[in-house]
């Protein structure tokens, strides 16, 4: 049997296999994936979601909707991580043939539960799921990942005030507060956006949580809601976490190393092999 | 229509509580009957729109039948992106109802006015598309939409539309309603416009000339076969449809007829890449868009 792994070793591990599937693919959004990896592994690996993993359709299931689709490289390696998804379909990415691409579809695994990519649908996906779930007298709950870049689309905020009208404490919001977004900062595009005071003015329960520490995103995300409130957290991360040149530099977003010195950075931070860059 | 409508839907929602009314602080006298009698199966969402129709595919997912109700216009165009991704992509089991069809919010102007729709939403995947033209219409497709498995849009009139099919009519999907059959001249006519459509017909029966009228309600996937059968046995061929003539009926049959390759001249009649001008009642209205059963005529006329 093969020695346990720590989940530091896991996650290197994880943004490397992204990495290179990435980069065999050819294009990728590999600063997102690496900065929301933590809240995808707490969720998966680390026993927040109810999940039947032989049975994807379980109507008891806690949902997860990748609402930032443009992160799902992070949560096809998930998938992949807890044996849902093969290997061989992970490595199909972008590739002639292949079933998975740039952002989670249903169509493409029977435990991606939205499709999504088009900015700013997750949350009212998820508010629709939960009512019904509730409506259904489930105790499941639906937790969605949002990114802080994509809070401004203007439907978001629909489904904010509606999840709280609802009382929908089955559901829980994660932003994954990286605080870039494709251009630039957050906060050089729409000012300093105090999400705390917002979301509390909307009538949710906000919290904050270091969003690349598993122990604290574990504990936080298993909380039950105050009742009758939906529950955001506000993950505080890093974008492009864990390799050096990407680190909180907005020209990251969707884009893979091309220089040398680019490519020395993941060769030292991720491990990559010199047999790995030539394939 | 709206009478029927929720009538229907009352109907079904008795025996399936799995049917949702939802809203998008659209409802009038007749959701609040709904909700009267089915208190849990209804919500009004707020003026929200885009979010009421990505939350319908959420809750679809967990085996809810939402018909999704409001302002056509509000559906087709601003939720567009919605529909698009999370029902029709998805081909989650979401109805979405279009009030207010054509020209029917006349007095409101354009941006109230469901022009356009089915142009924009005939483009969708997985969408069936249903236009009724009277109440009988109405209940049949709102029976037909929730048979079918996937994705439906029905447009529907909002003006006392006069009836003119029998107590027992069914939407047959395969086939359109043919209400005459009587001569080389050919009109197709979709939803409430028929009854201008009626009486342009009649007139120009007075005149002696033999026109068949046949009457779409399903414009997605629209019945070739017979629309083929109906064209081949026609000299001329008209669609009159309160909508562009640009992407709605008109468009859908003059593909067919370009596909097989025939050759019948086809006339649409709708707006003609305009938006509506004039306010007032929906008559007055359609009178000021040429739409009213005498322009209608005289649009006719002129080709005979």
């Amino acid at each position: 049997m093969a020695e346990k792994k720590d989940s530091k070793t896991i996650l290197k591990d994880l943004r490397k296999q992204i990495f290179l599937i990435g980069y065999r693919g050819g294009m990728a959004h590999l600063a997102s994936c690496f900065s929301c990896l933590e809240i995808l592994y707490a969720l998966y690996a680390g026993g927040v979601l109810k999940i039947d993993t032989t049975n994807p359709a379980w109507e008891e299931r806690d949902r997860f909707i990748l609402s930032k689709g443009h992160a799902g490289l992070a949560l096809y390696a998930m998938l992949v991580h807890k044996d849902l998804m093969t290997e061989v379909e992970f490595a199909s990415y972008l590739q002639e043939g292949g079933i998975i691409g740039g952002e989670p579809c249903l169509r493409d695994s029977k435990w991606i539960e939205a499709t999504t990519g088009s900015l700013g649908h997750g949350l009212s996906f998820a508010v629709g799921i939960a009512m019904a779930l509730k409506l259904k007298g489930s105790s499941a709950k639906v937790y969605v990942l949002l990114g802080d870049g994509e809070i401004q689309e203007g439907t978001v905020w629909e489904a904010a005030m509606s999840a709280a009208a609802l009382k929908l404490d089955n559901l829980v919001a994660i932003l994954d507060c990286n605080e870039i977004q494709k251009m630039d900062f957050v906060d050089k595009t729409i000012g300093v956006p105090r999400w705390q005071e917002k979301w509390d003015a909307f009538g949710w329960q906000v919290d904050a949580v270091d969003g690349h520490n598993v122990e604290a995103l574990q504990v936080c995300l298993s909380e039950v809601n105050e009742k009758d409130k939906p529950r955001f957290v506000i993950a505080h991360t890093i974008k492009g976490k864990g390799v050096s040149v990407m680190e909180q530099n907005p020209n990251w977003h969707f884009k893979l190393p091309k220089s040398k010195k680019e490519k020395a950075a993941f060769t030292q931070d991720l491990g990559i092999t010199e047999a790995e860059w030539e394939v | 229509m709206q009478s029927a409508y929720i009538g229907k839907l009352m109907e079904i929602a008795e025996h399936d509580n799995k049917v949702i009314h939802l809203l998008a602080d659209s409802g009038t006298g007749y959701d609040e009957m709904f909700r009267y009698n089915f208190p849990k199966q209804i919500h009004n969402f707020g003026i929200s729109e885009e979010h009421m129709v990505a939350a319908a595919a959420g809750m679809a997912t967990v085996g809810y039948v939402p018909f999704v109700y409001t302002a056509g216009a509000f559906l087709a165009y601003r939720s567009l992106e919605f529909i698009r991704d999370d029902i029709c992509f998805q081909n989650l089991n979401v109805k979405i109802v279009g009030m207010g069809s054509g020209l029917s919010w006349s007095s409101l102007g354009p941006t109230h006015h469901t022009t356009e729709d089915v142009a924009v939403l005939r483009s969708l995947p997985n969408l069936m598309i249903l236009s009724p033209a009277t109440p009988r219409q109405v209940a049949a497709c709102v029976q037909a939409t929730y048979e079918h498995q996937g994705p439906v849009y029905i447009r529907i009139g909002m003006n006392h539309e006069k009836e003119f099919f029998p107590d027992n009519y069914t939407l047959k999907t395969a086939s359109n309603d043919v209400l005459q059959e009587n001569g080389d001249i050919s009109i197709f006519v979709t939803g409430s416009i028929l009854e201008e459509v009626q009486r342009a017909v009649e007139a120009l029966g007075k005149e002696g000339y033999g026109v068949n009228l046949i009457n779409v309600p399903v414009i997605k996937p629209l019945a070739n076969g017979q629309i083929l059968s109906m064209v081949k046995k026609s000299r001329l061929c008209f669609t009159v449809e309160e909508h562009n003539v640009l992407g709605g009926l008109g468009s859908a049959i003059a593909e067919v007829l370009t596909e097989y390759g025939i050759g019948v001249p086809l006339h649409r009649i709708g707006l003609k890449d305009t938006f509506a001008v004039g306010y007032g009642t929906h008559a007055a209205v359609r009178k000021a868009n040429s739409l009213d059963a005498q322009s209608i005529y005289q649009q006719i006329k002129e080709r005979l």
